[in-house]
C-alpha cells in the first residue's frame, strides 16, 4: 500500500469568515488564549473597491505541511521533523524556543506555546486523525470549505477534488511545496 | 436539595448514555482552570475517571445545534458537531465551540448573592440558596400583597428549555406580566408573514434559484440551515440579491449588492410588485384561486413606481426592474427572505407584510424552493392549573398596539408604563437570563425602570448588567451541565433534541427547574404542587405517545421523522387566515383601522451632521451574551463605531479615534473605524459591548452599548422594537 500524504483542499468562495476554525482550532489543541497564539487563522482579503462598488473575499489558511519544509531545514535540534504521512510536527521536548523556524516559514504558521515552552503549530489535529477522525477545523466549519484526506488515494474526496478543479498553492515560488491547495 | 441530588445515579441509568473512548493529546487547559479552581478551594480537583461522548444541544444562541461533548475525568474537553445534526448541517460555529468556556469561566455566578451596597454598586455578599431563596420569596409576596400580583413582573429568555417553568411559575404566582424576548426580536415579521399566510413560513434556501435579502445578513447572523444552504449547493445557478445600508459578509458572498437607504426597504419591494403587476408576471392562476385582495392591490401600487422608489431607496429603477423580473422569472423557486431580527422603522410589520404579499403573487407558497410552513415534532404537553386569584388586572401593556402577545408583551411598552406607573405601579421584577440593559432599546430608562422597583432578583450564569443591578442574583447551572426537556425546532425539516449533562453543576449552581420548585414551595402549597414532577418525568411525559423521539435522542442525538422536505402539504388547501386564502388585502387590519395593504411611508430627512444608528449581528457574538467569553473576546475585544470614510473626512475624523457617539438619549464612547463598507449616512456599532458590571472582566470598560443610544420607538401593530429610528452626532472624544 503506498504511504499516504495528508493534505488540505480548500473552497475559500465558500467562507464567511465566521472564525469556527480557529476556535475549534484552539479548544481542540489546548492552544493558549491570546491574539499571538493560533494554529489556524481567517484572514480577510483587503478590501477591492470603494463604495458602493466593493469586494472581499476571506482565506483560511494555517500550516501547509510543506513537502520540502523551510522551518525543518533551519531548525537546529530537529525538533521539527517530518512524519511518513506528511505531517510536520514539532518535538516539543526537542524544542529549544529559539524561534528559527518561526522565521523562516513563509506562511506565518508557528507561534511560541508558554505553557509547553516549545513552538506549535498544526499538525492536522493528528491525535483525531488516530482514531479515524478528521481535523476539528474541518469538521466543524459551517460551510465544509475545507476537506482533508490522503491525496496519494486516486480515489479519495482530496485528489478528486483536484483532479476536476483548478487550484493553487500560497507562495508557490519559494519552493516550498505546500499540501494545502485552494481551488481556483 | 437532597432529593435531586439522589437521583443524580439513576438519572444516568434513565438516559443510557453512550460511551466511548477517545484519544487526546495533552491534558487540557480547563484542567488548569479546574486546579486553579479548586486551589482557591472553590471546587473539588478533577479526578481519574472514564472518557465519554454526550449527546447534547448547544445553548450559545437560537439555532440549538447538535453537539457531541467529550468528556474527559468529569472535564469537559471538546465539543464537536453532531454528524447527525441534519438542521445544523452538522457544523458548530465559533461560539459553540466557545461553550466550554461558559462552564470554566472564572467570571461565572458560582453561589447566590445579595447586594450589600447600593443599586449598581456591584457589592453583594455570598448567601445560602435557603436564605437567598426566602428573601425573594419574602419580597415578591409582599409586593403582591401591596400592589396585587400583577406588582411583579417576569421577564424571560427564550432558548434555553427551561425558560418554560419559569413562565409556568409566572403564571402560578398570579402575574399577567410576563415579557419574553419577541418584541425585541422578531416579533413584526410573524405579524406580518402571519397576517398574510395565517402562519410564519421558513424560506426554502436550500432549494430557492433566486434569494432577496432585507438586511437578513445570513453570513453572519447564523441562522441554520439558512446560512450554511445559503452558500452550499447552489451548483453556480442561485443569484442573491442582498439589501443592506452596510457591506456585509453577506453582501460579499451576493451575486449583487445593493446599499439600501436605511428604512426603505418596503418602497423597494413595493416598486417589485408594481413591475411584477403591471408586466403581469405574477401566478395569474395561483393569485385568482389563492388569494384576496388582489385587485385592489392593482390600483393601490399604481403609485410605487421604480422611478419613484429610486428617490426613496437610492436603488436605480432600472435595477429594481430588472430584480422584479428575474425574481418573477424564477418563481416559484425563488424567495423575498424575510428573515428574523429586530424590527427596523416602526413600519416594520407592515413592511414585512409588503414582502409577504410579494411572495404570495409568484406563487411560492408551498412549493419547492418557495415559502415553506414549518412543521415541528409532537411532544406531550405538561400540562398544570395556575391558581386564580380574583383581583389581578390585566396587562400592564394592555390596549397598547394592535396585536400585543399576551405571553410576550411589548417591551418598549413595557418599560415606559412602569416607569409611568401607568396604569398601575410595577414594583418587584423577576428576571431569567434577559440582559434587558443590554438589549431593552434606552438604557437609561430601563435602569429607572429598575430604580423604581422594591425589589429585584436575576437568574443567571454570569453577572450580566442587569444581574449587577439586582438585589438577589441566582446562579443557574449552564446548558452543558443541566438534563433539560427535549423541545421541537420547527422548520422545513423538524428536528427534537434535548440537553443531557455533560458534567455534575459546578459551584452551587442549580437548573433552572430546581429554582422554579424552590420558590414554588414558598409561594404556597397550590403553586407547589404545579411543580411536583422531576425534570425525568417531565421528559418522560413528552414522549408517551412517541418513545422513539427519547430513543433517538440517546443513540444519536437528534430526533427527526424524515431528512427531506414534504412540499405543498398546505398548497390549495384552506390556509389559516379568516378568508383561508393567502390575505393581500387583510379585512383583520381593516377592522383594527390599520392600513388593509401596505402604505408607504419615508423615514425621517437625516439633517446634516447626524448619523442613522444601525445596529446589526455578527457571528461570534449572540446578543449581549457572549461578548465575554475568553475565545470570543479575543476574536473582538471591542467594538467599534463605523463610518465611512468620505463622511469621516468631511467631519475631520480618523481611523481609530475614540469618539463620542451622542443620540437624543445617551452618549457613548468607543474607536472609530473608517471603512468604505457603510452608507454615507449611517453608522453602526456591534451589540455586547460598554457594559455596566464589571463582573465581566474580560469586556468592561470597552467600547460602547447600543442600547444606551437607541430610542424608545416601537411598531404599534406587533410592540416590537423599531431599533434603527435613532440619528446621532459623532464627534472627537
Amino acid at each position: 500500500m503506498k504511504t499516504k500524504r495528508y493534505a488540505i483542499v480548500l473552497d475559500t468562495h465558500r467562507c464567511i469568515d465566521c472564525k469556527a476554525c480557529t476556535v475549534a482550532c484552539k479548544v481542540e489543541n489546548n492552544v493558549p488564549l491570546g491574539k499571538e497564539n493560533y494554529r489556524n487563522w481567517v484572514g480577510a482579503d483587503p478590501l477591492r473597491g470603494s463604495y458602493p462598488n466593493l469586494g472581499e473575499s476571506y482565506t483560511p489558511s494555517q500550516c501547509q505541511h510543506c513537502s520540502n519544509p523551510p522551518c525543518a531545514h533551519v531548525c537546529p535540534t530537529s525538533a521539527t521533523t517530518v512524519s511518513p504521512d506528511g505531517i510536520v510536527h514539532v518535538i516539543d521536548h526537542k524544542c529549544i524556543g529559539c524561534k528559527y523556524c518561526m522565521t523562516a516559514c513563509p506562511y506565518n504558521a508557528r507561534y511560541y506555546n508558554e505553557e509547553i515552552e516549545a513552538v506549535d503549530k498544526c499538525t492536522f489535529c493528528t491525535q483525531r486523525i488516530q482514531v479515524g477522525r478528521i481535523p476539528a477545523c474541518v469538521e466543524t466549519c459551517p460551510t465544509k470549505v475545507r476537506v482533508f484526506g490522503d491525496i496519494n488515494d486516486p480515489n479519495s474526496e482530496v485528489s478528486q477534488l483536484l483532479a476536476e478543479n483548478p487550484s493553487r498553492v500560497l507562495k508557490e515560488a519559494q519552493g516550498t511545496k505546500p499540501n494545502l491547495y485552494y481551488l481556483i | 436539595m437532597s432529593r435531586l441530588i439522589d437521583k443524580k445515579l439513576s438519572r444516568r441509568r434513565f438516559l443510557g448514555l453512550s460511551t466511548c473512548t477517545l484519544a487526546t493529546a495533552v491534558v487540557g487547559s480547563q484542567v488548569k482552570v479546574l486546579r486553579a479552581l479548586a486551589s482557591s478551594g472553590d471546587i473539588t480537583a478533577p479526578v481519574a475517571g472514564d472518557e465519554k461522548n454526550i449527546f447534547t444541544t448547544c445553548g450559545m444562541c437560537v439555532n440549538k445545534c447538535g453537539v457531541i461533548a467529550r468528556v474527559k475525568n468529569g472535564v469537559i474537553e471538546k465539543l464537536d458537531p453532531n454528524p447527525n445534526f441534519i438542521k445544523s448541517r452538522a457544523m458548530l460555529c465559533a461560539r459553540g465551540n466557545a461553550g466550554i468556556k461558559v462552564v470554566y469561566d472564572p467570571d461565572r455566578l458560582k453561589y447566590p448573592l445579595i447586594r450589600t451596597g447600593a443599586r449598581g454598586e456591584g457589592k453583594f455578599r455570598r448567601a445560602s440558596w435557603t436564605e437567598a431563596l426566602d428573601l425573594v420569596a419574602k419580597n415578591l409576596n409582599e409586593i403582591a400583597d401591596k400592589h396585587t400580583r400583577a406588582g411583579v413582573m417576569f421577564a424571560s429568555t427564550e432558548g434555553t428549555y427551561q425558560d418554560h417553568f419559569f413562565n409556568q411559575l409566572a403564571e402560578c404566582f398570579g402575574t399577567p406580566n410576563t415579557v419574553r424576548h419577541p418584541t425585541l426580536c422578531l416579533s413584526s415579521n410573524i405579524q406580518g408573514f402571519s397576517a398574510t399566510f395565517g402562519t410564519n413560513p421558513t424560506p426554502d434556501v436550500l432549494n430557492a434559484d433566486y434569494i432577496i435579502m432585507s438586511g437578513a445578513n445570513r453570513s453572519e447572523a447564523l441562522i441554520t440551515p439558512d446560512s450554511i444552504d445559503l452558500l452550499k449547493g447552489d451548483g453556480g445557478r442561485r443569484k442573491l440579491i442582498y439589501l443592506d445600508p452596510r457591506f456585509t459578509k453577506t453582501a460579499a458572498k451576493a451575486d449583487k449588492w445593493f446599499p439600501i437607504k436605511p428604512g426603505t426597504d418596503m418602497a423597494f419591494i413595493l416598486a417589485m410588485i408594481h413591475v411584477i403587476v403591471t408586466e403581469e408576471l405574477y401566478d395569474h392562476d395561483y393569485v385568482k384561486e389563492q388569494t384576496v385582495g388582489f385587485d385592489k392591490l392593482i390600483s393601490h401600487i399604481q403609485q410605487y413606481t421604480p422611478e419613484w422608489a429610486e428617490g426613496e431607496t437610492d436603488i436605480h429603477a432600472d435595477a429594481i426592474r430588472r430584480v422584479a423580473r428575474e425574481f418573477a422569472m424564477a418563481a416559484p423557486k425563488s424567495v423575498y427572505y424575510h428573515g428574523r431580527r429586530s424590527s427596523f422603522m416602526s413600519n416594520d410589520t407592515q413592511m414585512r407584510r409588503a414582502m409577504a404579499i410579494l411572495n404570495g403573487i409568484v406563487g411560492n407558497w408551498d412549493t419547492k424552493g418557495g415559502m415553506i410552513p414549518n412543521s415541528g415534532i409532537k411532544l406531550a404537553k405538561h400540562d398544570y392549573i395556575a391558581p386564580w386569584y380574583d383581583d389581578v388586572p390585566d396587562r400592564i401593556d394592555a390596549g397598547s398596539v394592535s396585536f400585543l402577545s399576551e405571553k410576550d408583551g411589548s417591551w418598549p411598552v413595557v418599560q415606559e408604563r412602569v416607569l409611568a406607573a401607568n396604569p398601575y405601579p410595577i414594583k418587584g421584577m423577576m428576571v431569567y437570563k434577559q440582559n434587558i440593559l443590554a438589549s431593552v432599546p434606552d438604557r437609561a430608562k430601563t435602569l429607572k425602570m429598575m430604580e423604581q422597583m422594591d425589589f429585584i432578583c436575576t437568574i443567571d450564569i454570569a453577572m450580566s448588567d442587569t444581574a449587577w443591578y439586582s438585589d438577589v442574583v441566582l446562579p443557574e447551572a449552564t446548558y452543558l451541565e443541566r438534563l433539560d426537556p427535549i423541545e421541537s425546532l420547527g422548520g422545513i425539516v423538524p428536528v427534537a433534541v434535548m440537553r443531557q449533562p455533560c458534567i455534575e453543576a459546578m459551584f452551587e449552581s442549580k437548573p433552572n427547574l430546581w429554582i422554579m420548585q424552590e420558590l414554588a414551595t414558598r409561594f404556597g402549597e397550590e403553586v407547589a404542587e404545579q411543580f411536583n414532577f422531576t425534570m425525568e418525568e417531565y421528559i418522560q411525559h413528552q414522549v408517551k405517545d412517541n418513545p422513539a423521539i427519547l430513543a433517538a435522542l440517546q443513540e444519536k442525538g437528534v430526533y427527526f421523522d424524515r431528512t427531506e422536505p414534504v412540499y405543498g402539504t398546505t398548497r390549495g388547501k384552506k390556509l389559516k387566515t379568516v378568508s383561508g386564502k393567502i390575505e393581500i388585502f387583510s379585512q383583520r387590519y381593516a377592522d383594527k383601522g390599520l392600513d388593509p395593504i401596505p402604505v408607504y411611508t419615508s423615514p425621517e430627512t437625516i439633517p446634516a451632521g447626524k448619523f442613522r444608528l444601525l445596529v446589526g449581528r455578527h457571528a461570534i457574538f449572540t446578543h449581549g451574551t457572549t461578548a465575554n467569553n475568553a475565545y470570543l473576546h479575543e476574536i473582538m475585544p471591542e467594538n467599534t463605531l463605523w463610518l465611512n470614510t468620505k463622511s469621516a473626512a468631511g467631519q475631520g475624523l480618523t481611523n481609530g479615534m475614540l469618539v463620542k457617539v451622542k443620540s437624543p438619549v445617551g452618549e457613548e464612547t468607543l474607536r472609530l473605524e473608517v471603512t468604505d463598507k457603510i452608507r454615507p449616512d449611517s453608522v453602526y456599532m456591534a451589540h455586547g459591548f460598554g457594559v455596566l458590571s464589571k463582573g465581566l472582566s474580560n469586556i468592561y470598560g470597552k467600547g460602547g452599548c447600543d442600547a444606551a443610544l437607541i430610542e424608545t420607538r416601537y411598531c404599534p401593530i406587533s410592540g416590537n422594537a423599531a431599533l434603527h429610528e435613532t440619528l446621532v452626532e459623532v464627534v472627537p472624544a
